[in-house]
């Protein structure tokens, strides 16, 4: 594959770059050590620790820009939405005025049956499409590690979904599922599948609201379970084979758990994405029939900006942000080897 | 797998071209649907059952697009807002990148993971304090409001790819370049900026990419009509009783066409970008 040479040396010394991912001291040791020794074997070994720390002194100010802004910009509004939650606030012409602590922003939620049914359309959203999208790009990938001249072709064709403004695939969808006209009602009519209003009722709503999230993202999935699949020795399979296993057996059997690590890298990542999803219901069914589709995202936005109650929005949304970061957390704690392994 | 024989081998890749003939149209469909729409008149556009190709194609609804509803506007925002914070986004993560993969600095893995929670952090949850901050500030609905926030939340994955990327060139360049009397901030700017411009271009077309289609921070910073980018306003086109598909197919066709011409150009570099590890849908 044309694209196999550029990964290989874009993500060069992955052991070294997954260990300090990590942030694990061994990592860390061995890349300074090798550093330091190939520094000693220069006529400049003597003032090694000086230099060190020169060196660690301009990185610092090489880094400080980007991370400075990062800071300001992300790190404070995310400290600054916790406060807010905990807090009664008031919207004054121009400004706002932050009036006492308070938990009531919490105690709400947990009585709030909106809010609980976003959580459970989020979670069953997730899981859905998650699982679906694994699925089929699995399928694609292997149909594609198996294409010759016509692969880089489908490649690009794969791109495109992926490129495409969320935005403008939403009501793209919009059209297709519409009620009166659209293609895809047209087919489950002439199929004898009544008059469906996909978008009119909850349960075929968010069975549209899936598909459409799984043509937007399985080619993503696709390509980078590609790449997992590229990086299977060959001879893994010839032993396969010598062994006498057929291809359902060698699919489960070796193919499977080699490509272990990409997959945990592909559900953490799109377990996150689709658990803050927004613009795919904010467009194609405003949270609707009812609150069918209202992801947690989209009750923070309405509760934020149509109510404009910034206190229960804010709470909203941090506790989306809580249940997210807990997600990757526990997921990297349990998959840790895998993501390491995966993420060079 | 080429080496497995005759009559196997036959039977395999039919299934695998059929296979590769429902990704390839199952892709394209819809993506069909929307450019022929495109050209479709407003009775035609609305028939049932629905026509396969446009009887009278027209480009009345680029005309619409462009004349009565703002997209131009909206093209030239996006552009302004995805062109200043990919720059800005790129001459910060080169030089981040560069410290965090070759610099001796402490807690430089806490620092990688810290940006890699940052770039997976829901929008909903930073948009709040966005909003009041900028409020106050009087800095909704301006460019530098939207700017600001593009490139602080895609700095993270960016430095992710340079950082990977500078781990994979050979230090000896640098070495070389130091023995000849080059100062650092020189031997940075000769030697590592000219073998990083594969890893500049995946940083690029991601960052160009997400800031082009991003919604939510948008949607509530920038609502005004003069400052709205393509997203928001292709989001708003609909009033709330008609969608007027035939100007929102022509505005996606021309909002979608740059970009696919950016990410086929540079495919190379988007297809690396997302197996490095540091994945991003």
């Amino acid at each position: 594959m044309s694209t196999t040479g550029t990964t290989g040396t874009t993500t060069g010394e992955p052991s070294g770059a997954a260990a300090r991912t990590a942030g694990k001291t061994t990592g860390k040791t061995t890349g300074k050590t090798t550093g330091r020794t190939a520094r000693r074997g220069t006529a400049r070994g003597t003032g090694r620790g000086t230099t060190e720390r020169r060196l660690a002194r301009a990185g610092w100010l090489y880094a400080s820009p980007a991370l400075t802004l990062i800071a300001a910009v992300t790190l404070f509004p995310i400290l600054f939405s916790v406060v807010l939650s905990f807090s009664e606030v008031r919207l004054s012409y121009g400004g706002f005025r932050i009036e006492g602590f308070t938990t009531d922003n919490y105690a709400a939620l947990a009585h709030s049956s909106a809010w609980f049914e976003s959580l459970v359309f989020t979670l069953g959203f997730t899981l859905v499409t998650v699982v679906l999208e694994l699925a089929l790009g699995t399928a694609a990938a292997l149909v594609l590690e198996r294409l010759g001249a016509a692969r880089g072709w489908i490649l690009a064709v794969l791109l495109l979904p992926w490129a495409m403004i969320n935005v403008v695939a939403a009501q793209l969808w919009g059209y297709l599922y519409n009620g009166t006209y659209g293609v895809v009602t047209w087919a489950i009519e002439a199929l004898g599948g009544g008059e469906p209003a996909i978008l009119g009722r909850p349960v075929p709503a968010m069975a549209a609201m899936a598909v459409a999230d799984i043509w937007k993202t399985t080619p993503f999935v696709a390509i980078i379970v590609l790449a997992g699949l590229m990086q299977i020795p060959r001879d893994v399979y010839e032993a396969a084979e010598i062994d006498g296993s057929g291809p359902w057996t060698t699919f489960w059997r070796v193919t499977l758990p080699q490509l272990r690590p990409i997959l945990a890298i592909a559900v953490l990542f799109r377990t996150l994405q689709a658990f803050g999803v927004f613009d795919l219901p904010f467009v194609l069914t405003q949270g609707g029939p009812g609150t069918a589709t209202q992801s947690l995202a989209i009750l923070g936005y309405k509760t934020l900006f149509q109510n404009l109650s910034i206190g229960p929005g804010a709470a909203v949304a941090t506790s989306t942000a809580a249940l997210v970061m807990g997600c990757c957390l526990l997921f990297l704690r349990a998959f840790r080897a895998q993501v390491d392994e995966g993420g060079r | 797998m080429r080496n497995q024989t005759t009559r196997g081998w036959r039977r395999y890749i039919n299934v695998v071209n059929i296979g590769a003939l429902i990704i390839v149209v199952l892709t394209t469909a819809p993506l069909y649907w929307m450019a022929t729409a495109s050209f479709k008149g407003t009775g035609e556009i609305s028939a049932s059952p629905p026509t396969l190709l446009p009887g009278h194609p027209t480009t009345g609804n680029y005309a619409d697009a462009f004349g009565g509803n703002s997209l131009g506007r909206y093209l030239f925002n996006s552009a302004l807002v995805s062109v200043v914070s990919t720059v800005v986004v790129l001459a910060l993560a080169f030089f981040a990148g560069y410290a965090l993969a070759r610099l001796p600095m402490r807690g430089r893995g806490p620092i990688m993971i810290a940006l890699l929670m940052i770039s997976v952090f829901p929008a909903i949850a930073v948009v709040t304090p966005l909003y009041l901050l900028e409020r106050s500030a009087g800095m909704l609905n301006s460019y530098q409001g939207l700017i600001i926030p593009y490139i602080a939340f895609n700095l993270p994955f960016s430095i992710w790819i340079l950082r990977n990327y500078l781990l994979g060139v050979p230090r000896a360049l640098e070495e070389a370049a130091t023995v000849d009397g080059a100062g650092p901030l020189r031997t940075v700017l000769s030697v590592i900026l000219p073998l990083a411009r594969p890893g500049l271009f995946t940083a690029g077309v991601f960052t160009f990419t997400a800031t082009w289609a991003e919604f939510l921070m948008a949607l509530t910073l920038n609502s005004e009509d003069s400052f709205r980018t393509v997203p928001v306003g292709m989001a708003l086109f609909s009033s709330q009783y008609t969608v007027p598909y035939g100007t929102i197919f022509a505005g996606a066709m021309v909002a979608t066409v740059p970009i696919a011409i950016l990410v086929l150009v540079f495919r190379r570099s988007v297809i690396s970008g997302m197996t490095s590890g540091a994945v991003k849908g």
